[in-house]
This record gives structure tokens, C-alpha cells and sequence, in this order.
């Protein structure tokens, strides 16, 4: 009973908390703010203070949520009616808030606003709402690529792989059991986007029907195949998450593995010069690469959205959205910022922007969500230990997209 | 456990009197009316809510299905999955722990140098907050840059590293073993207070009737510490069964199902997928079982040791 009582718990929490919101905010707008940063150095209080100088009569709260369990603790204040009023959201979770009838349209808004100008071009597109409407305000980007190492790709005569074949034969001749493996694959939760740069290049799509068709389960088993008959994956894979792909890369365990721009100042640190990055390899005919967005809401419960617009706007403005970035270690979304930008070394900035044609983001359908947070990663974990084949796999993928 | 013993109401009529009677009552009162708020209500609300197909990002499609969260459990094969790793999680760690515990407390109860500081240090695993520990291990088992492999390969254990976590047929055995260690000086303590209450002239009296040290443990030592070995036994078996939070951080149930059990099964659902109608029928079916374990257990093991 320790999941209800906890339940329960947060309940009367909540409660109290709701009614002390609601007797306590007579005169100064307190916007409350949720945010995910990992990196310790977090520049946010004085980005609050900055913000509060020049609008005297907003407070800002700022809270750092753990990312591991941020949309469990969104979703649940949301509906415990305890949300804060603006917070930073991704566009996975766009449609499941939208059904929600979460957000607060923000069309006029950003049209009359003076930054709109200075947003890199297409962000504001890319980022629409599944009915059409504008709730999401960009505020960092990052597209996903593949990180390896120069070294060993020197020693082994290899040049960075161009195509699935390429990647496929540099991994084998790179592997040196147990020592090094040629790929460091993330089985676990949040692992779907690299995945996505073997499948989604090459048939599969998360639509009805989408990822059954012969062309999708095959490009699967190729995956799957790298695991457990190529062996060019270390064993521990299926659990792998983002620190443990990082760790083993940044060790010499992997040569190869697929990541942002975000982990790059961390690599370099360890690796200095013998760490390079290309774009995703070309799979079939296509090729396919992950849009990672973060953007900016106001939640329509909210008494204060004037005020919370400000603050998220601010926060997209040119030198604070790059302040923000350095945090994140992402790329910032102004034209302005990005004209000097210092944050990361020439060569990942590079693949980056190489990256851009291709990169997608996952379509907006209720399904994306569960597909994001659970099934792909359990659907995926008992593939790679041949619990089920490639074809059972995709099919239980699929009966989610059906729904 | 509180549970108010009835008294005789009726043989008093006066004023006076009945204001002494009812002294007990006011005074369990509150803690009555705070479980009742914090416990009793939201698990008869939990009971309401499985008989509703509730999906929370979808408050407006939410209707009655009487029992059918509780039809599509029993068809449901991750259901099945998750209770038989319930039993063995349980039926293995509780055991272990209890085990590690006992030898734990019976060195800790002879005499040597800085025994004292040993016995503190002996708490430390259980004084941690589980999330450390599980993060902890989830690092010492890791297979790229653990340390557990590192040792067993430089050992000549085996051959290459085992993805101990990331193996569905030892992924459940390796999060157990980090419960073990968690759980075993819980038991330690427990067992060494029991045995500090076995009066020395026993040992003395056996010893001089020629009792070797074993049939001492088994007739004297055992007999001592079986009301402790009983009631830690219990508080551990209902402890152990519903913590979820050291599997979620090691593995979050996976490889594919092969780390489920049924508390964390309905955390998933209920918290991650938000399907509460679903992840509360399967809550309100483990607790029914749980109960009846408990019930079993007590009815037994109690009465044995009262006799």
C-alpha cells in the first residue's frame, strides 16, 4: 500500500498547498516556473534576478525538477490542479497536454512580440501544436549525431561512417571484445532516438501500419542483429541509459555511439581532440536523425499568465537564451546568440547544423507519449535478449500506434 | 495494527462512569481519525477507482466497468510475469537477509577488539537512503566501468563482463542481492538484542550436561530469538514486498519485464502511463494477497511461538 499512501500523502500536500496559494497571493504576481537542468553550474538565480530588475512586481520560483521523473510530476500537478504556471516542456508531450486542455495558446503573443525576429527560421513551425495552434516558445535545440572516436578510427585505417554498411563494418573491425565494442548502443529508457536513425531512415514510421511493413522489421533486426550476432554492443546494453553510454564511451569501452551536442564539453574534457562527431550514417535510401526540442509553455490554469509569458520570453531573448544554453549545453534558438556563438567547439557546432535537413521530430499523436516514456524501451529490451523476435516487437509497437 | 478492544458498555449508566469509559476512546481519537484520513479513505478510494477505467489526460472519457480492470488483469501476461517475480523477490530476500542477519549477530555477539565500532558500522547499509544504494550498485555492476566485474575477471571468475543488470535471467538475482545487503543489518540488530536476553546460565547449564555448541545454538539460541525472528520476519516480508523504489532506479522493471513486480507494475501504470483505473485494480489485488499471506503467516508462526 505504500504507492496509495504516498498517493494520499501528496494529495493533502497538494491541498494545503493550494489553499495557501490562494490566500497568499493578493498583490505581488508570483509566477512559479519548472525547469530540468543537469549540469551543476545552473546560471538560473541570476537569470531570476536579472528578470525581476527589470520587472519590478513579478517574482519568479524557479524549480529544478529531476528530469528522470519531470512528466510523471508535471502530469500528475496538472491534474492535482498544483501545476506552476509556465514551464519548459518537449513536443512529445504536446499532444498528451493539448488533450489535456493544458495550455495556453500563445499565437498572439509571440506575433507581437519584439524577439519573434530574432528565432532562428522554422523553429516556430516545427514546433506547432497537433490542432495547428501555437502554444510551445522555442528556447534550445539540439540535433542528434554520431560521436566517435578519432583515434581509433586512425589506427584502424577507417574513415567516419557515411552509410548503414559503413557503420555496420567500421563497428566489427573496431570491436575487441570485451575491451572495446564499436557501438554504444542505449537500450534503455530515452534510447528510441538512436534507434530511430536505423529505423525511421528506413520505412519505419510511428503511424498505423508504419512500423510492421517488411522494410521497418527488417531495418530492426539490423539492429538487433548489431547486439546479438554481430556483437559490436557491449552486453550491458538493454540497461543502459545516458550515463552509462556517456561513461562507457568517455572509458574507451565504445568508438562509436549516437548523442547531441549537449554531452560534447563533457567528452572533450575527457578525450581532448581524440573525439570527433559526423552526422547519423545514411540507412537505405534514407536518412533520419532526432530534432531534440525544448520549448516553453504557460499552462491555461494559470492566474498569471501575463506575467509568466514575460519571464518565458525573457528567457528566449538573445544573451539570456544563451545563458540559459550554457547550462544545458544546448544551442541557443536566436539569430543574435548564435552569430557568436562560443559554447562549443567549432566541429559539433558543424554536425549539428549538417544535421538540420534531415532531423525530425516524432508526430504528435496521444500514442508518442507512451511510446517515449515506456513501451519502446520494454518493447526494445526484450528484442535485444531474445524474448521476442523483431516482428513481434514491431507489431506490439504498433498495436499503440492503432489505438 | 490498532485494534480497540471492546469493553462493557452497557453495565454503566452513570454520567461519571461513562465519562472514565469513554476516556480511551478520546484519547485514540485522533490517531483513529488521522488513519482513517491518510490510510482508510484513499484505499477505499483506491478500490472506487479500479472499478473505473481512468485515464487521467483523459478525465472527460472516464466511465464504470465494474470489474473489467480485474478481467483484463487476470488475461494479462505481464501480470502473471510480475507475480511470479513478487514471490521470488520476497521469498528469496527476506531468507537472505534473515540469514546474513543471524551469522551477522552471532559475530557481533562474541567478544573481540573494537567490537563496538563494528557493530556501527555494521548499520551503515541499512541508514542509507535507498536511491543511493541502488545508484550505487547500478554502478558497481555496471559491465563497462564496474567494479564487481573488474575484481571477478581479475580473479579468473569469468571470462568477459556480465551485464548483470542488463541479462533478464540474473537482472531480478542482482537487484536482490542489493536488497540483501541493504536489508540484512535490520535483522542483525534485531537478532543481537534478542540474543543479549538469553540468560548466560543456560549456556553454562548445557554446557555442563555435555551439549556440543550446535545443539546449544539449536536449543537454547534458536528457542531465544525465535519471537524476534518472527515478528522482524513479518515487519521484512511486508517491507520488502512493497518497496519498488531500489528495482526503479536500477533497472525501472526492465530488461523488458524481467525486474516487475506487482508494486512497481502498478506504479508504472498508474504514475507513467497515468492509466489509474488499471494501475489501482492491480494495487487493490496485491494487497489482497499480501493480506492474506500476512494473515496466513500470523495465524501460524504466532502461534508456534507462543507455545
Amino acid at each position: 500500500m505504500g504507492l496509495l499512501k504516498k498517493f494520499a500523502a501528496g494529495l493533502a500536500v497538494a491541498a494545503t498547498f493550494a489553499a495557501a496559494m490562494a490566500t497568499g497571493s493578493a498583490n505581488a504576481e508570483t509566477v512559479r516556473f519548472w525547469y530540468h537542468f543537469d549540469n551543476p553550474a545552473n546560471p538560473m538565480s541570476e537569470l531570476v534576478a536579472k528578470f525581476e530588475k527589470a520587472n519590478p512586481g513579478i517574482k519568479v520560483e524557479a524549480e529544478n525538477v529531476p528530469w528522470n521523473s519531470y512528466y510523471d510530476n508535471l502530469y500528475t500537478a496538472l491534474i492535482g490542479g498544483n501545476a506552476p504556471d509556465a514551464a519548459m516542456v518537449k513536443l512529445f508531450a504536446q499532444p498528451r497536454l493539448v488533450e489535456m486542455g493544458a495550455l495556453e495558446p500563445l499565437g498572439d503573443r509571440i506575433n507581437a512580440w519584439p524577439g519573434k525576429a530574432d528565432l532562428l527560421d522554422n523553429l516556430l513551425e516545427l514546433n506547432k501544436g497537433p490542432d495547428g495552434t501555437q502554444y510551445y516558445l522555442p528556447v534550445q535545440y539540439v540535433v542528434l549525431y554520431l560521436y566517435y572516436r578519432t583515434d581509433m578510427f586512425a589506427a584502424a585505417g577507417l574513415k567516419p561512417p557515411a552509410t548503414c554498411e559503413d557503420f555496420r563494418d567500421a563497428a566489427i573491425k573496431l570491436t575487441k571484445a570485451p575491451d572495446v565494442y564499436g557501438f554504444g548502443l542505449r537500450g534503455g529508457k530515452g534510447g528510441w532516438d538512436q534507434w530511430g536513425a536505423f529505423v525511421f531512415s528506413q520505412g519505419g514510421a510511428l503511424k498505423p501500419g508504419g512500423l510492421t511493413n517488411p522494410q521497418a522489421v527488417a531495418a530492426n533486426q539490423w539492429v538487433i542483429d548489431l547486439f546479438r550476432k554481430d556483437k559490436v554492443i557491449p552486453p550491458s546494453a538493454p540497461n543502459d541509459g545516458f550515463q552509462e553510454i556517456i561513461g562507457a564511451f568517455k572509458a574507451g569501452k565504445t568508438a562509436m555511439t549516437i548523442h547531441h551536442i549537449g554531452s560534447s564539453k563533457d567528452l572533450v574534457a575527457a578525450l581532448g581532440d581524440k573525439v570527433s562527431a559526423v552526422p547519423v550514417p545514411k540507412c537505405g535510401d534514407g536518412r533520419w536523425t532526432s530534432y531534440g526540442d525544448e520549448s516553453l509553455a504557460v499552462f491555461s490554469a494559470s492566474p498569471h499568465k501575463d506575467a509568466a509569458w514575460k519571464w518565458i520570453s525573457f528567457l528566449a531573448e538573445g544573451q539570456n537564451n544563451v545563458a540559459f544554453n550554457s547550462a544545458t549545453g544546448q544551442m541557443t534558438v536566436t539569430k543574435s546568440g548564435a552569430k557568436d556563438w562560443k559554447l562549443h567547439e567549432r566541429r559539433f557546432v558543424d554536425a549539428t547544423v549538417e544535421s538540420l535537413p534531415f532531423a525530425h521530430v516524432l508526430p504528435q499523436n496521444a500514442a508518442t507519449s507512451e511510446f517515449v516514456n515506456t513501451a519502446w524501451q520494454t518493447a526494445m529490451q526484450r528484442a535485444l535478449t531474445g524474448q521476442i523476435s523483431s516482428q513481434q516487437m514491431m507489431e506490439e509497437l504498433n498495436a499503440l500506434v492503432a489505438q | 495494527m490498532s485494534i480497540v478492544t471492546p469493553t462493557r458498555a452497557a453495565e454503566s449508566p452513570g454520567p461519571f462512569w461513562r465519562r472514565a469509559h469513554l476516556t480511551p476512546y478520546w484519547l485514540l481519537a485522533p490517531a483513529v481519525v488521522v488513519t482513517a484520513v491518510i490510510v482508510f479513505l484513499p484505499m477505499a478510494q483506491a478500490v472506487i477507482t479500479s472499478f473505473y477505467d481512468l485515464i487521467l489526460f483523459r478525465p472527460n472519457a472516464s466511465r464504470f466497468v465494474g470489474f473489467g480492470n480485474y478481467i483484463k488483469l487476470f488475461s494479462d501476461p505481464v501480470f502473471w510475469t510480475a507475480l511470479w517475480n513478487t514471490v521470488i523477490w520476497i521469498g528469496l530476500t527476506v531468507p537472505l537477509q534473515m540469514g546474513l542477519g543471524l551469522v551477522t549477530a552471532i559475530l557481533l555477539n562474541r567478544e573481540f577488539p573494537w567490537r563496538s565500532v563494528a557493530r556501527a558500522l555494521i548499520i551503515i547499509p541499512w541508514a542509507l537512503p535507498s536511491v543511493v544504494i541502488a545508484l550505487m550498485w547500478r554502478w558497481i555492476y555496471d559491465p563497462n566501468t564496474g567494479v564487481l566485474n573488474d575484481l571477478l575477471i581479475y580473479l579468473s571468475v569469468v571470462q568477459g563482463a556480465v551485464p548483470w543488470l542488463a541479462d533478464p535471467h540474473l537482472a531480478l538475482y542482482a537487484v536482490i542481492a542489493t536488497l540483501t545487503w541493504q536489508g540484512f543489518p535490520f535483522f542483525a540488530v534485531m537478532i543481537l538484542a534478542g540474543l543479549q536476553g538469553i540468560p548466560k546460565s543456560q549456556y553454562e547449564a548445557a554446557s555442563l550436561d555435555g551439549a556440543s555448541s550446535w545443539r546449544q545454538f539449536l536449543h537454547i539460541t534458536l528457542p531465544g530469538i525465535m519471537p524476534v525472528l518472527a515478528t522482524a520476519g513479518l515487519l521484512r516480508v511486508i517491507w520488502v514486498a512493497n518497496s519498488m523504489d531500489v528495482i526503479f532506479v536500477m533497472t525501472g522493471g526492465g530488461p523488458g519485464y524481467s525486474t516487475h513486480t506487482l508494486p512497481l507494475y502498478a506504479f508504472i501504470k498508474a504514475r507513467q502511463n497515468l492509466d489509474f483505473g488499471y494501475g489501482t485494480a492491480i494495487a487493490v489485488t496485491f494487497t489482497i494477497l499480501l493480506g492474506s499471506f500476512v494473515a496466513v503467516y500470523l495465524a501460524r508462526t504466532m502461534r508456534e511461538v507462543e507455545k
